[in-house]
């Protein structure tokens, strides 16, 4: 890779003694010959990620590397043509580039290099002005010669820090035509800093979107396919000119939007009644496997040490908890990893409930269980499951899952769907109660379900039901169970916030400890939690576990993932898989403005927030694409493209989330 | 200073009040500025009938004269050849009947908010009394959202206020016809929107005709009934006016999703990038 | 009605160049002769006390009127002299302040620890009145001219010292990102980038310092005597001739006006057109 932006933070510190997290996490790859633009709202960070490639700033954390070496320093071959054309007002146009010239080819001739200052000279078309001062020039031109003195030293990677932000918007189209010529001639690496979504897409390879500042990340990397050499009409009139402009500016509008909403809510916050900081927490949960890191912080004291008081309330259904927390029976629940998405949104045509999550408190833990009958019957696979089913097409094999928007139900639509198996014409999916499964297996009333553990392995040990698939296999490392908490709690209580994301991020990590695991089977076997024999947890958390009366078992150190890997983080890239598939099965609509639901409910801020405060090394990981157990690859700049690819899927509108006002109708409620 | 002569002073064509109906009517003007090596013609031959409550963007390269038009229109310019009549009264000076904004909002950095505005009612309304105009000023401040602001300096607020309270003062004479020369080409893009959708408001609210340069093509849209494209100076024409026609009140979003919108934009940019494209020297 | 500007200059005509000399060569002097007659009427000729100009011209006509280079050995010189060895003392002493100051700003301009620790030092120094180094120059340096000139360095020093460390502190980011980018040497920093952006300032401080040195002169030559136009001044206090004190005055007074206009007019050769 030609440039490497690596996993870059940069942090100021301000004069009260705090700390400004102007960038974080900012990771991206720049091929050679590539022209990329950075867009976003003003105060997003976007100049400083280009003062840092060109070496003028330092990362706080991690760095940036041209060819394979570490960027330090400025130099010339990281030329920066900066916004107020940075000429010396005292030097003509031609002294102005040969100082560039003479500086950088030292062991050039005289000859030489004046035939390079003439040769740059002509490429701007500056011949007349070649002995004018700057003030003499107009603005355009002086940016002219700006360009003309960066190309003349031949630069590796040529930085534009809104070259043409200071001309009117009519003069700027003439000379983005210019550079887009003599970038595509000079094939030169580019970097843009730009705030003008025409001047963005005419000129780069790919746009990286900017969300605002503070802990401004990269929202969504839009990649610009459009034939080179380029001409401003015909880029205009290609059909995907316009449906991509419309993408960045729905994202610009979006962070717009949260922008006012952040500076709304900090003008309201003076206004509001302080309030005595939250300890005392009911936070509801359900009696399964991985509700262990609810159990570990409770029972070995990490609420405690965080200074918050926790009544766990056991639930019975994940309706109860979705309701515990829309009414404020709870302050905060374990929920289902897609409850907050859809919760925000709107399920089943409710209205949204702003709902934000800042902890994922596990990953996999899931199987999909089918009778023994079809075990006999030879549905052994996903692929003798579909022959099972098209040979018998009287009969409707029912299905048990546990909510619409638990992994559980996704997971399972998505491995029926991969095998061909219409999971809502095919087989009859049902809601259930987790710890039902068992009862109705045995009694025949379903003939499978898709659920936490310990249930999957309490068929088995039954000899009622096998396993055919865990998400180990459907896929590895798949976020599982969330604290979800209603937004305007988490804005009115941040400390409360802070400390439970903190209480249970130890939790987590001791959950994860694997001399620990007997422990934690020991206490989620008590009353309080599962009330289940200890022989029933004990194969999906130390192993082995079993899949079947004839598997001999197999320790699955990964069955449950409470914090290895990064697990805890809430990444945005996860939501938008689970957002796709929402929108598949027809849960909630496809939201239009999907980059700002993520950034409100998925707060992958506070998360890093807690790890630092525990010294915790948590990042986001990057926004790569990445594939399930099918092949078909996610590519979260394109989540659109990912559904129309999957051939089983129901129609689905595409709408903007009104989020404010879902949010402002909550707070209305509660005042 | 010197005072330019006019080669055709308006004195050598009679003015003939102008028949027609239209409201504002820019009537076959030109423009010519003598210089050492000769006359140049800025505006040649422009005509361009405005209707009463109507909002024109006037849109160009720079140099094609598109100031000068408007400062016409303002009083601030005379044509060489041609008049400006508005109501069938010809132009021939400032007047609060027309208010010009400004880009760099023209603001007193010494006066509040509150004085800035208040200084233009008194200078209008003569015959009122204090509290009368006390009582348009707070109106005006709050129809821009600067009540709060009222006893700020210009130093001490945004671009974006400073603009507000340019079209505030504007405003607060109640001028027929308002006069908007790139108002917001200095702000950024989230306060260059707040502040067009301010303008409609105020535009629809007060049913002032509204005449506004713009770089913008995305502004011209969404603001202007017509878009008038000029060609580039010297020698400036009108080239072409473009109906405009979304249905008020627009929202930005849904016109920018049309297919008429990408027509009527692509159309533009070909006017201005192709057909006139302006080459910098 | 506004009238509008021409776009270019007109072609200037020569009667309105003359009246443009005359637009600006009358007003002052009526103004002195205005100034003049007052003064003659308040001091009238034969009255005791301060000499009207009637009185100060004849008094003074021959020889320092009509000869400012008689030379009767000694001191007893045309003003054209004393005003010479005035200068050659000024000079010497400035020169020596510019390049002292100009190097010594430069360097303390550049590096914000010794600015931080020297600053204070200064701003001391600078209040100190050029005529209270006298004493102590003299002890330094034991004879008269020396020490003369080093009062007009040590006046003429500071205003140009604390322009060239300002000059040289607000040079733009911009010009600084430049250097950095380029990486250009310290020589060509200093010679295309330092020097060109800090000079209004340094001739601001230069401007300055040579009014101050010429203040300095006149009143450093009063107490160490020898050929000067300060000497000539005091040296005529003692034998009370009223009008030669008038005359020096207006010598002391022509020479400063032309010193800070000569400083102007390098500087505008110099110093590049700021851009708007």
């Amino acid at each position: 890779m030609f440039v490497e932006v690596d996993h870059v933070d940069k942090v100021f510190p301000l004069a009260n003694g705090g700390r400004y997290i102007a960038l974080e996490n900012i990771d991206l790859q720049i091929k050679q010959g590539e022209f990329i633009s950075l867009i976003g709202h003003s105060g997003c960070g976007k100049s400083t990620l280009l003062n840092m490639i060109a070496g003028l700033d330092l990362p706080s954390k991690g760095g940036v590397v041209l060819e394979g070496r570490q960027i330090t320093a400025p130099g010339p071959d990281k030329m920066v043509v900066f916004q107020n054309y940075s000429l010396l007002p005292w030097l003509t146009v031609r002294e102005n580039i040969a100082l560039a010239v003479n500086e950088v080819y030292r062991d050039k001739s005289a000859s030489d290099r004046r035939e390079i200052i003439e040769h740059h000279i002509d490429l701007v078309n500056l011949r007349p002005a070649a002995k004018k001062r700057p003030a003499q020039l107009s603005g355009g031109m002086k940016q002219r010669v700006a360009i003309a003195r960066a190309l003349s030293i031949r630069p590796k990677l040529l930085l534009l820090d809104e070259p043409f932000g200071a001309l009117d918007a009519l003069t700027r189209g003439g000379l983005q035509e210019q550079l887009m010529h003599i970038c595509e001639e000079s094939k030169v690496t580019a970097v843009m800093v730009t705030h003008d979504v025409d001047e963005a897409l005419l000129l780069s390879d790919r746009v990286v979107m900017l969300t605002n500042g503070p802990a401004s990340h990269i929202g969504q990397i839009l990649t610009v396919d459009l034939p080179r050499p380029r001409q401003r009409m015909q880029v205009v009139k290609h059909p995907d000119y316009y449906p991509m402009r419309a993408e960045i500016i729905e994202f610009l509008n979006q962070q717009k939007r949260a922008k006012k909403r952040q500076a709304e809510l900090q003008s309201s916050t003076v206004v509001m009644v302080p309030q005595l900081p939250k300890t005392t927490l009911n936070i509801g949960f359900m009696p399964l496997t991985d509700c262990a890191p609810l159990a570990i912080a409770q029972e070995k004291g990490f609420f405690a040490k965080h200074g918050l008081t926790v009544n766990l309330q056991k639930t019975s259904s994940w309706d109860d908890i979705a309701a515990g927390v829309a009414e404020q029976r709870f302050d905060a629940a374990q929920m289902v990893a897609a409850m907050p998405l859809a919760m925000t949104i709107g399920m089943n045509g409710l209205p949204g409930v702003p709902t934000s999550t800042s902890l994922v408190l596990s990953r996999n833990g899931n199987a999909i269980t089918l009778s023994q009958e079809l075990y006999e019957r030879g549905a052994q696979s996903l692929s003798e499951l579909k022959s099972v089913i098209a040979l018998d097409q009287d009969r409707r094999y029912r299905i048990g899952i546990v909510h619409d928007c638990s992994m559980h139900n996704l997971m399972l639509r998505y491995w029926l769907a991969a095998g061909n198996i219409d999971p809502d014409q095919e087989v009859d999916l049902v809601i259930l109660p987790p710890q039902t499964m068992v009862d109705k297996l045995r009694k025949g009333e379903i003939d499978g379900f898709c659920v936490g553990e310990p249930w999957g392995s309490q068929a088995v040990v039954e000899g009622i039901g096998f396993v055919v698939a865990t998400d180990l296999e459907i896929w590895a490392g798949n976020p599982e169970k969330v604290l979800g908490v209603r937004e305007d709690w988490q804005q009115k209580n941040p400390a409360a916030m802070l400390a439970l994301v903190k209480a249970l991020l130890e939790a987590c990590e001791f959950c994860d400890e694997p001399r620990h695991r007997i422990e934690v089977a020991e206490i989620l076997s008590g009353a309080n939690y599962l009330g289940v024999p200890l022989l029933a947890l004990t194969p999906s958390l130390t192993g082995p576990y079993i899949r079947s009366s004839t598997d001999p078992g197999q320790v699955l150190p990964r069955f449950h993932q409470f914090h290895l890997d990064n697990s805890n983080c809430p990444r945005r890239v996860e939501g938008l898989w689970i957002l796709s598939q929402l929108a598949r099965w027809n849960i909630t609509p496809f939201p239009k403005n999907w980059s700002e639901v993520l950034e409100r409910v998925r707060r992958v801020d506070i998360f890093l927030e807690a790890s630092r405060q525990l010294g915790q090394v948590g990042i986001e990981p990057d926004r790569d694409a990445f594939q399930l157990f099918d092949g078909l690859v996610f590519d979260p700049d394109r989540p659109l493209e990912y559904l129309r690819q999957q051939k089983i899927s129901r129609d689905y509108p595409v709408v903007q989330i009104d989020l404010d006002s879902a949010a402002d109708r909550l707070l209305a409620r509660t005042r | 200073m010197t005072t330019t002569l006019q080669p055709m002073s308006s004195a050598t064509f009679p003015v003939i009040p102008s028949p027609a109906s239209a409201f504002l009517k820019i009537d076959q003007v030109s423009k010519i500025y003598p210089t050492a090596d000769g006359p140049v013609t800025v505006l040649d031959n422009i005509s361009l009938d405005v209707q009463e409550g109507e909002f024109v963007c006037i849109i160009g390269h720079s140099g094609c004269g598109k100031s000068t038009l408007v400062n016409m229109v303002s009083g601030f310019n005379r044509p060489s050849s041609g008049q400006v009549t508005l109501q069938n009264r010809p132009i021939t000076e400032p007047g609060p009947d027309r208010m010009m904004v400004f880009q760099n909002y023209c603001l007193l950095p010494w006066l509040t908010v509150y004085e800035n505005v208040y200084l233009a009612v008194d200078a209008v309304y003569t015959d009122k009394s204090k509290a009368e105009k006390a009582s348009i000023v707070l109106d005006r401040l709050k129809m821009v959202g600067l009540t709060e602001a009222r006893d700020k300096q210009p130093g001490q607020i945004s671009g974006g206020m400073k603009q507000r309270v340019a079209i505030a003062r504007a405003l607060a004479i109640q001028p027929q016809v308002l006069i908007l020369d790139e108002p917001f080409g200095a702000l950024d893009a989230i306060t260059k929107e707040e502040l067009q959708d301010e303008l409609l408001a105020i535009w629809r609210q007060q049913q002032v005709t509204v005449l506004m340069i713009t770089h913008d093509i995305d502004e011209a849209l969404y603001l202007a009934d017509r878009l008038v494209m000029m060609t580039n100076g010297p020698n400036a024409q009108i080239g072409e006016i473009m109906d405009i026609g979304f249905a008020r009140p627009r929202n930005r979003s849904a016109i920018m999703a049309s297919s008429r919108y990408v027509e009527l934009r692509n159309s533009a940019l070909d006017f201005l990038y192709n057909r006139y494209a302006h080459l910098e020297d | 009605m506004t009238a509008t500007i021409p776009k270019s200059k007109s072609l200037s005509l020569k009667p309105s160049q003359l009246g443009k000399l005359v637009g600006t060569v009358l007003p002052p002097l009526v103004a002195l002769l205005v100034l003049l007659t007052l003064w003659q009427i308040v001091c009238p000729e034969g009255s005791i006390g301060l000499p009207g100009p009637i009185q100060v011209w004849k008094e003074t006509f021959d020889p320092y009127i009509i000869n400012p280079f008689f030379d009767k050995g000694l001191t007893n010189k045309g003003l054209g002299w004393q005003v010479l060895a005035s200068l050659q003392r000024v000079m010497s002493g400035f020169s020596l302040a510019a390049i002292v100051g100009v190097s010594v700003g430069i360097l303390v301009g550049s590096n914000k620890l010794i600015f931080k620790a020297i600053d204070p030092i200064f701003q001391v120094l600078r209040t100190v009145p050029p005529l209270a180094w006298l004493p102590l120059s003299q002890v330094i340096f034991r004879s008269n001219e020396p020490s003369a000139i080093f009062v007009i360095f040590i006046t003429a020093v500071w205003p140009i010292l604390i322009n060239t460390i300002v000059g040289v502190q607000q040079i733009p980011q911009d010009y600084i990102n430049v250097k950095r980018v380029l990486r250009l040497s310290k020589v060509t920093y200093i010679t295309k980038i330092l020097l060109p952006a800090a000079l209004p300032y340094i001739f601001t401080g230069l401007r300055i310092g040579i009014g101050l040195s010429w203040l300095a002169i006149v009143a450093a030559e009063m107490i160490i005597g020898g050929v000067g136009i300060g000497f000539f001044i005091f040296d005529s206090y003692t034998n009370s001739l009223m009008s030669q004190i008038i005359i020096g005055l207006v010598y002391v007074g022509l020479v400063g006006f032309a010193l800070d206009r000569l400083v102007g007019f390098i500087a505008s050769k110099v110093v590049a057109q700021e851009p708007k």
